[in-house]
């Protein structure tokens, strides 16, 4: 009994050494990974600073790249936002006898809305058109002058009630047009005079549809090749800079250096210029889109929504995403670069 | 401490091998040099034994570490244990003498403290503290080598590798650098040194293996002298060298020289102190 007591009591302080000893193993460890990474940190900044020119023209590369990208898909949102702003013009106008009731529009609006093609419908009474009328002309003082009681009720009179309609694909009109034409209570209401056009913007309907659908197809095309193109130029500038260093890789190997302790500088050193780019392509890009969007929108084109983003507080974000792709760019170009030499070596 | 056994290699596209079973075997503490001419396998022999190339066959044991259970992943492990010292230096250009010693104990996970107290210990032994903080670009040729071994034994190995590491200098200098690896032998560290300078191999007398076509051709145990068969004869006057602590003994027709002591490492003296050999002393000294 003694001896099996003695026995488990050994155990338990093996075991409780054991554990002591697997405790401060796995601190002495800690300890060490935290001193390299520290070292790694400390020699990557010192290398960016000691190799200055190259630094600088890996930098300047990844900044031009990245403002590129920030440009391709600025472009494809502002073509696409054009795009959908104008096709968001385009609508198809019925024109009603005057005199046609509010009650029988909301009744006409209802029918039309059956079909899903339909995004909108706008309608409009007879003293409504009026009412705009006098709003697009209250200006001109001929007009105003010679309005009286009997007049107004003469111009209410002969307004036309008008509705709106607005679609989702404008390619495909006809069951509009099949409701219009071929229901009873339009045919008994509408215009026969003034014939809805559902084919002369056809073409201009096309075109417009056609841009929105490259903008948006070739925005992201656009954005991937320049995205290879951009890593391909940063590879290759970062692998020069490595390459004149392909020495130093196979000294610090022949000395014993770790995979690790041997790639982390020159990873530190391409992401401190990753961040450099981005904090530089960021800013260009800012200052660059605040100075060309005034002129952009002079000329129609649609430009809210990337000034929205800006002007909020997702500016931060758009910086950190320009860092972001800095770091990752420069990051996965050294890291191929580095194992080039280091495999070889 | 160092075990080679049967050692072959034979690079594809070469019609001779490199080394052709090559066997011998370091005790600790050792000073040896490995001699002969240029393509003899030195090179080659020392690569194996760093790991840089792996034998054809045969076995190779450093340090008690048989070298074929190294693994790719525990090379860098391996290497860290022992001192390599390179003919063309192999110093990191653009760390200063002081961060190209503090590497070789950053890479082994040294405190920041420990490598603070140890490198200026080191530079110290190798009379280079003065110029920790200049890049090796700033250095001479002789200050680079020392720099070099300052680096391999800052993690005090159990061994000193040195390939040609006087290739590159003038005489003087190697006589410095020789004074500096028997200096670190005397610590206790076995030291293998390759050259084909027999001036350097004749004056501390020391185990000599001669490789010749990538053979052992012979293996003297000690007060080992080499004689490279087409060496020209070297011009006079022959200088001796002189190391702390093993003056050479004078020998018949020789006048003794005069050490100059420089910054802890003893000079030879100047050509002119030495009187010209006669030709019995020059069959002796070459």
């Amino acid at each position: 009994m003694a001896e099996s007591e003695k026995k488990e009591e050994k155990q338990k302080k093996l075991k409780k050494v054991s554990k002591k000893s697997l405790r401060s193993m796995q601190k002495n460890h800690q300890r060490h990974m935290l001193r390299t990474s520290a070292r790694i940190v400390k020699y990557g900044t010192k290398g960016f600073s000691r190799n200055i020119w190259l630094s600088t023209a890996a930098t300047v590369v990844m900044s031009i790249t990245l403002i590129i990208l920030f440009v391709t898909v600025v472009a494809s949102v502002i073509l696409t936002n054009t795009a959908e702003m104008m096709k968001d013009k385009i609508d198809i106008t019925i024109y009603f006898k005057p005199n046609t009731s509010a009650e029988v529009l909301s009744q006409l609006t209802e029918r039309l809305e059956e079909d899903s093609n339909i995004k909108n419908v706008e309608t409009s009474t007879s003293e409504e058109e009026y009412k705009k009328f006098l709003e697009e002309n209250k200006t001109s003082d001929e007009i105003i002058n010679i309005l009286d009681a009997d007049m107004e009720k003469m111009m209410i009179n002969k307004m036309q009630a008008t509705m709106r309609i607005k679609v989702y694909d404008v390619d495909n009109l006809d069951s509009v047009k099949t409701i219009v034409e071929e229901d009873k209570l339009f045919t008994q209401y509408t215009d026969k005079e003034k014939v809805p056009t559902y084919d002369v913007n056809r073409a201009e309907i096309a075109t417009i549809t056609s841009w929105a659908r490259i903008a948006r197809t070739g925005g992201i095309v656009l954005a991937v090749v320049f995205l290879i193109i951009s890593v391909l130029i940063i590879f290759s500038t970062i692998r020069m800079a490595i390459f004149s260093r392909r020495e130093e890789i196979y000294m610090m190997k022949l000395v014993g250096a770790d995979k690790r302790f041997i790639r982390g500088p020159f990873l530190v050193e391409a992401e401190l210029c990753g961040i450099i780019a981005g904090i530089v392509a960021g800013s260009a890009s800012y200052f660059g889109f605040k100075f060309l969007a005034p002129k952009l929108q002079s000329y129609g084109i649609s430009v809210s929504q990337i000034e929205n983003v800006l002007d909020s507080n997702k500016l931060i974000l758009v910086f950190l995403a320009f860092i972001v792709a800095g770091i990752i760019i420069g990051r996965i170009s050294a890291r191929l670069a580095v194992s080039r030499y280091l495999n070889k070596a | 401490m160092i075990l080679l056994d049967s050692v072959t290699k034979q690079y594809p596209g070469d019609a001779e091998p490199a080394l052709d079973s090559v066997s011998f075997h370091i005790e600790p503490n050792e000073f040896v040099f490995l001699v002969g001419k240029s393509g003899a396998g030195k090179s080659s022999l020392i690569k194996m034994i760093t790991k840089e190339e792996i034998p054809d066959s045969g076995k190779i044991i450093v340090g008690g570490i048989d070298l074929d259970y190294v693994k790719k992943r525990h090379i860098p492990g391996y290497r860290r244990r022992l001192g390599v010292v390179f003919q063309d230096f192999k110093l990191l250009p653009r760390r200063t003498v002081y961060e190209n010693v503090a590497f070789a104990l950053e890479i082994a996970g040294m405190s920041g403290r420990d490598i603070r107290k140890t490198v200026p210990k080191v530079l110290e032994l190798v009379d280079l503290l003065d110029q920790a903080k200049k890049f090796p670009a700033q250095l001479s040729g002789g200050q680079q080598q020392r720099v070099s071994i300052a680096r391999s034994v800052a993690r005090q190995p159990k061994i000193l590798i040195a390939d040609e590491p006087t290739a590159n200098l003038d005489k003087l200098t190697t006589a410095e650098i020789i004074a500096l690896l028997k200096k670190i032998n005397d610590f206790g560290t076995t030291v293998l040194v390759s050259t084909h300078d027999e001036s350097v191999v004749n004056a501390l007398q020391k185990r000599v293996i001669t490789l010749k076509d990538g053979k052992v051709v012979n293996d003297q145990k000690d007060n080992g002298i080499y004689k490279l068969d087409a060496a020209p004869a070297p011009k006079l006057p022959v200088r001796q060298m002189q190391v702390p602590g093993h003056a050479l003994k004078p020998r018949p027709g020789v006048v003794p020289t005069r050490p100059v002591a420089t910054q802890g490492i003893v000079r030879p003296a100047t050509p002119q102190a030495v009187t010209k050999p006669t030709a019995k002393t020059k069959r002796k000294v070459i």
